[in-house]
């Protein structure tokens, strides 16, 4: 019975090993077709040949860890673009830099010619990794698909009509006036895609990117290899791996123990572990969001805008990033603040510290403190419940203290994200905090946020001012106006406070010492791999 | 066979038990800190005079936290344990006492489907779906832990039908909510409280791991397994601060455990583990 | 014989059945919107038009058939059920059938390591302690049981993480589930359900002991050696029970070690879907473990009935293991 039990077991597991090598060696097997073997480009403008330097056997493995990978393959699903495009493989026609600046990618050069109309120049050099063109009719039909199938492609596409002028020449033109379409097209979710091609196998997908995929697990790891035939400057390292490692404390051991050389999305939390090492460094590029605090301006009372000032001037920023982002953010008193264009409007309105202003607000508005230290108004105590998610439990407590200080009696209530939309839609919830990219179309942002059809506009912020100014945001031409109207909105909605803004959620990702080149990027989640990448040997 | 190490198993047990409730019961007046004071310029510090156990990342001092949050875990565990038990003690006696009925057969059934599903599959589903706070986490455990009850009950309840007295109270025309909870019940009781000892250790664990998956208590409450989770995030860094609650999870198991074995032996000297 | 096995079936079969309905109706209780969830990332551009976000979501729901009523959705759920449809997660797309299936030989592959080695401590130090029963190795061994068995298993696989991967640098931190990565989540997983099996056999083993026939075997001045062997025999049935029944709580009790060693098993597939609320995965998940679950309880139930048709009618109340 024993022996019988035993030997079950055995056949068992063999078997699953021969399961698992089988699922491996199709994987492999199926990208055999490619046709590796096609001749170089012939220069065509590339840049250095990178033969000589690819010699060294130290630079033949990237290996990036990352919180998730792609699910799938195919460029119109959820998120999958973001995966793509941050390993390589795929491209946009523009990129923006790490100045926050958008600079031309898969396309050449982009003009406005008149309110309503651009025209965007191709590369004639580009190519897919099928040889097949990028050309404007291919560019079309990827940006249709995306626009036909992919939701969250929607917002950058909606206004967007395209035409082909010549082969290499699009025509865009725009429904509203002063679209910036070269910031819109180069958000993730419109990289180009062969739109004939089958994106479900790794063999019939066709992207453009410097790496190819060669192996793919949903969820779990990619395996790229460089692409021969890539259009622009051929990357150094010759293979990337990028595995999906979601527990966060296992992704940062594994970077620790030289397993990998780069580790996306590293929490706050994790950063005193890599502060030691010495092979490790961490790269901590201020994101281009704004932790910020949604009132909820239904409940009675937040609809005194004194006490919201007051909730707001009651925090110590700086004790705040200290606390729940180990010093490894800036305080940010407005919500612009942390995008890099609008840095004049980091420490507007609320300049400093100040709890005393804040408890002088809250008993002019008829909260006078109580023996018991909260502040109470018509017998009720002034209440708060903060709801927080994801990564905010820190923050979350730290600013329960701060509040409680001046006589808030605040709870906090960490759960998942759904918890925050079902208390929204039945109206019960008094804050919550979320980090809202500050980086777009000013109009698109400050409409999302603070327009009362607005979708981030959670708290029912309703002000005749702010939208004022926001319709004569959408009518203004001149850059230079459009900047001043957006920091003038700003300003008015941080003194108003529907909101409160906290500091720029940071982002951190942890790179080994073997590796060189490495760029720090606002927007990190797409900007690992870039040509120049090259590692030491060991 | 002697037994002469047994009572000593469960005399530990009880005293490890009577110095832990002193400690966690006696924290507001024995923890030296305010376990929800948080101080910035003392944060991550290794364990020193003023701090035994160090301080979390909020500067707060461990060793209190410790101690507050024991009362949490505790309190909610027996909260847990209490209802589970009088769940599967009223579903126990009612399946007992209809046996082969078509109430019986339904409960019975209801049991084997909860049964089938493996616990922290079934506890991980609730807790995670309807939000992640205490009050789920503890439904989800008690949803899942009252089955053992049930089937104990039961059992004992198939048994004392078959006695002498069960059938002299049938025959003096005792009504069958009489004979429930003046022949049943007191049988049921001291087997399932038993069980209840047996079980407590295992409650707290999976508690403490659901709460570990982030499924657990609230902010800023001290609870031992989100201490855990939050002090797992300076793992390498303060390691220390990972001490406490462990420490304090690792002897409060170890004496419920340590009680079961002692019971164990003492009931039975088999150990059969049908009770 | 064959209507005992009939009459198991057709039990195994309502069990599943009411396990749908209760999965079912559970994640349809929960509170959350995967439609929004699935539109909305917030950290993006937040969109300007409410109107169109609506209207988008609306056309989701009817595409997910979620706009349908409860009994509508439950019996076209039953229906793809039984052409062994899962269904196709909202978030990736892809057929939960396949993707679960691609992840259960990992799974399956560290609990089968993690019951061999389960298996393997718990006879042999439950043999010794039974023994030795009252003696120092007895009284060590159940020292360290209870201790093990009072160590929350997270703390046991951070211990060991951390020293053989950090400190020692003897184990690879990566996503793929193979070999050379098996060992560290094998001997976690093992250690943690090696008391319970030890206990269990030490205690069989005793109570065979404890029987008359050994006694007059003993007595009759049999070798201590071939009785030992006799009694071992005998309490091996219930033993492989008890790991048979250990199996089911290894494969679901694998969430939390599978998340800290970043094994690509279904535990972490479904802790990861249960915080995207997606339900068809959770769904199906679930299904899946049941199945398993009920398919280990029927086999344990067939075996003792083949081996031994007097044990099975007294074991109609089941034993007490948890799962």
């Amino acid at each position: 019975m024993k022996k019988g039990l035993l030997a079950c077991l055995i056949i068992v597991i063999i078997t699953l090993m021969g399961c698992s090598n089988n699922s491996n060696n199709n994987n492999t097997a199926s990208t055999g077709n490619n046709p590796a073997g096609t001749k170089d480009s012939a220069g065509a403008g590339s840049g250095p040949d990178t033969s000589d330097k690819a010699d060294a056997a130290d630079n033949k493995e990237l290996i990036v860890a990352g919180q998730e990978i792609a699910a799938s393959l195919d460029p119109v699903k959820p998120l999958t673009s973001s995966y793509l495009r941050n390993i390589g493989a795929a491209e946009a026609l523009f990129k923006v830099d790490a100045e926050g600046k958008v600079q031309p990618e898969l396309a050449e050069s982009a003009a406005e010619v008149d309110p309503t109309t651009w025209e965007i120049k191709l590369r004639p050099e580009a190519s897919f990794w099928s040889g097949k063109a990028v050309d404007a009719d291919a560019v079309i039909a990827s940006l249709e698909r995306s626009r036909s199938l992919d939701l969250q492609a929607k917002p950058f596409l909606e206004e967007l009509s395209f035409a082909k002028k010549d082969d290499y020449t699009l025509q865009v033109k725009t429904k509203r006036s002063h679209v910036q379409v070269p910031l819109n097209l180069s958000y993730y979710q419109t990289v180009i895609h062969n739109a004939e091609a089958k994106h479900d196998a790794i063999g019939t997908m066709d992207l453009t990117g410097m790496y190819k995929v060669l192996e793919f697990s949903p969820k779990q790891k990619m395996v790229l290899a460089r692409n021969e035939n890539y259009w622009g400057e051929k990357p150094v390292i010759q293979r990337v791996v990028y595995e999906e490692i979601s527990d966060e404390q296992t992704r940062v051991l594994s970077v620790l123990s030289g397993r990998s050389h780069v580790a996306l999305n590293i929490g706050t939390t994790s950063l005193g572990q890599l502060e030691n090492s010495e092979e490790v460094s961490i790269s901590a590029a201020p994101a281009a969001n704004t932790q910020t605090i949604y009132l909820n301006l239904r409940k009675p009372q937040f609809e005194d805008a004194r006490v919201r000032q007051a909730l707001s001037w009651a925090l110590n920023r700086e004790e705040l990033v200290i606390l729940a982002a180990e010093g490894e953010s800036i305080p940010v008193t407005t919500w612009l603040g942390s995008n890099p264009a609008f840095a004049e409007a980091k420490n507007a309105v609320y300049t400093k510290f100040d709890p005393d202003k804040a408890a002088e607000l809250l008993d002019e508005a008829g909260w006078a403190q109580g023996a018991d230290g909260i502040r109470h108004k018509d017998g009720k105590p002034l209440t708060l419940r903060l709801m927080t998610w994801g990564g905010d439990k820190a923050l979350g407590e730290a600013l329960q203290s701060q509040w409680t200080r001046i006589g808030v009696k605040a709870e906090v209530q960490h759960g998942d994200y759904s918890l925050i939309q079902t208390a929204r839609e039945s109206g019960d919830w008094d804050a919550s905090i979320e980090a809202w990219s500050t980086f777009g179309d000013e109009l698109t942002l400050l409409t999302g946020q603070y327009a009362p059809e607005g979708s981030a506009n959670y708290g029912g912020y309703k002000d005749a001012e702010t939208n004022q100014l926001l319709a004569r945001l959408a009518e203004a031409s001149d850059g230079a106006a459009r900047h001043e109207l957006a920091l003038q909105i700003n300003e008015r909605v941080a003194g108003q406070a529907p909101v409160i803004s906290l500091f720029p959620r940071p982002q951190i990702t942890a790179v080994s010492g073997a590796l060189h080149g490495f760029e720090d990027h606002f927007r990190q989640f797409e900007n690992v791999v870039n040509a120049n990448l090259t590692l030491d040997s060991k | 066979m002697s037994n002469a190490n047994h009572p000593i198993s469960l005399i530990s047990g009880i005293v490890v038990l009577s110095l832990l409730a002193i400690l966690i019961l006696g924290a507001p007046f024995l923890a030296p800190y305010d376990p929800v004071k948080q101080n910035v310029t003392e944060r991550l510090e290794k364990p020193s005079m003023e701090h035994p156990l160090g301080t979390d990342r909020f500067g707060r001092d461990v060793l209190s936290r410790t101690l507050h949050g024991g009362q949490t875990t505790l309190i909610s565990s027996v909260v847990a344990l209490c209802a589970a038990l009088i769940i599967g003690l009223l579903v126990g006696l009612t399946a007992g006492m209809f046996h082969g009925s078509i109430i019986d057969i339904i409960l019975m059934r209801l049991i084997d489907v909860l049964l089938s599903f493996p616990f922290m599959v079934l506890a991980m589903v609730i807790a995670a779906l309807f939000g992640t706070s205490l009050i789920h986490l503890l439904l989800a455990v008690v949803a899942v832990w009252w089955v053992s009850f049930a089937r104990l009950t039961r059992s004992v309840v198939l048994h004392a039908k078959n006695e002498t007295s069960f059938a002299a109270a049938r025959v003096l025309g005792a009504t069958n909510g009489a004979i429930i909870f003046k022949e049943l019940l007191p049988k049921a009781i001291s087997p399932v409280l038993i069980l209840a000892t047996f079980e407590l250790g295992s409650l707290i664990l999976s508690i403490v791991a659901l709460s570990f998956l982030g499924l657990g208590s609230q902010p800023p409450a001290p609870e031992w397994g989100s201490m855990l989770a939050d002090g797992r995030d300076h793992f390498m860094q303060a390691p220390h601060i990972l001490i406490g609650p462990a420490l304090f999870i690792f002897l409060t198991v170890l004496a419920f455990n340590l009680i079961g074995e002692g019971l164990r032996d003492r009931l039975d000297p088999y150990e059969k583990s049908e009770l | 014989m064959y209507r005992m096995l009939l009459r198991k079936l057709l039990e195994a079969f309502i069990t599943l059945f009411c396990a749908t309905l209760i999965i079912f109706t559970l994640i349809r209780l929960a509170p959350g919107d995967p439609v929004q969830l699935l539109l909305g990332h917030p950290g993006e551009a937040a969109l300007s038009d409410k109107q169109a976000y609506d209207d988008r979501a609306a056309g989701l729901r009817a595409k997910l058939g979620l706009d349908q009523s409860m009994i509508k959705q439950y019996t076209a759920w039953i229906h793809k059920l039984v052409q062994l449809d899962l269904g196709t997660s909202i978030h990736t797309g892809r057929a939960v059938g396949a993707e679960i299936a691609a992840r259960l030989p990992a799974t399956a592959m560290l609990s089968a390591a993690a019951l061999l080695i389960q298996a393997v401590l718990g006879l042999f130090f439950g043999t010794v302690s039974a023994l030795k029963a009252g003696k120092p190795g007895d009284n060590a061994i159940r020292l360290v049981c209870v201790a093990l068995a009072s160590t929350p298993a997270f703390v046991i696989g951070l211990v060991l993480l951390s020293v053989f991967a950090v400190t020692l640098g003897a184990y690879e931190i990566s996503s793929e589930a193979g070999l050379s990565r098996l060992w560290l989540p094998a001997l976690t997983l093992g250690l943690i359900g090696a008391p319970q099996l030890i206990r269990m056999a030490r205690a069989n083993m005793l109570a065979e002991f404890g029987r008359i026939y050994v006694l007059s075997a003993l007595s009759r001045g049999l070798g201590r050696g071939r009785v030992v062997k006799h009694a071992l025999r005998n309490a091996l049935l219930p033993v492989i029970t008890m790991i048979a029944l250990s199996l089911t709580s290894l494969i679901s009790g694998a969430v939390v070690i599978e998340s800290i060693f970043s094994w690509p098993g279904i535990g972490k597939y479904a802790l990861d879907s249960i915080l995207l609320k997606d339900y068809p995965v959770i769904q199906g998940y679930a299904l899946v473990m049941v199945s398993l679950v009920i398919l280990i309880h029927l086999c344990v139930d067939v075996v003792y009935a083949l081996i031994d048709p007097r044990i099975h009618r007294n074991r109609e109340a089941g034993a007490e293991e948890h799962v």
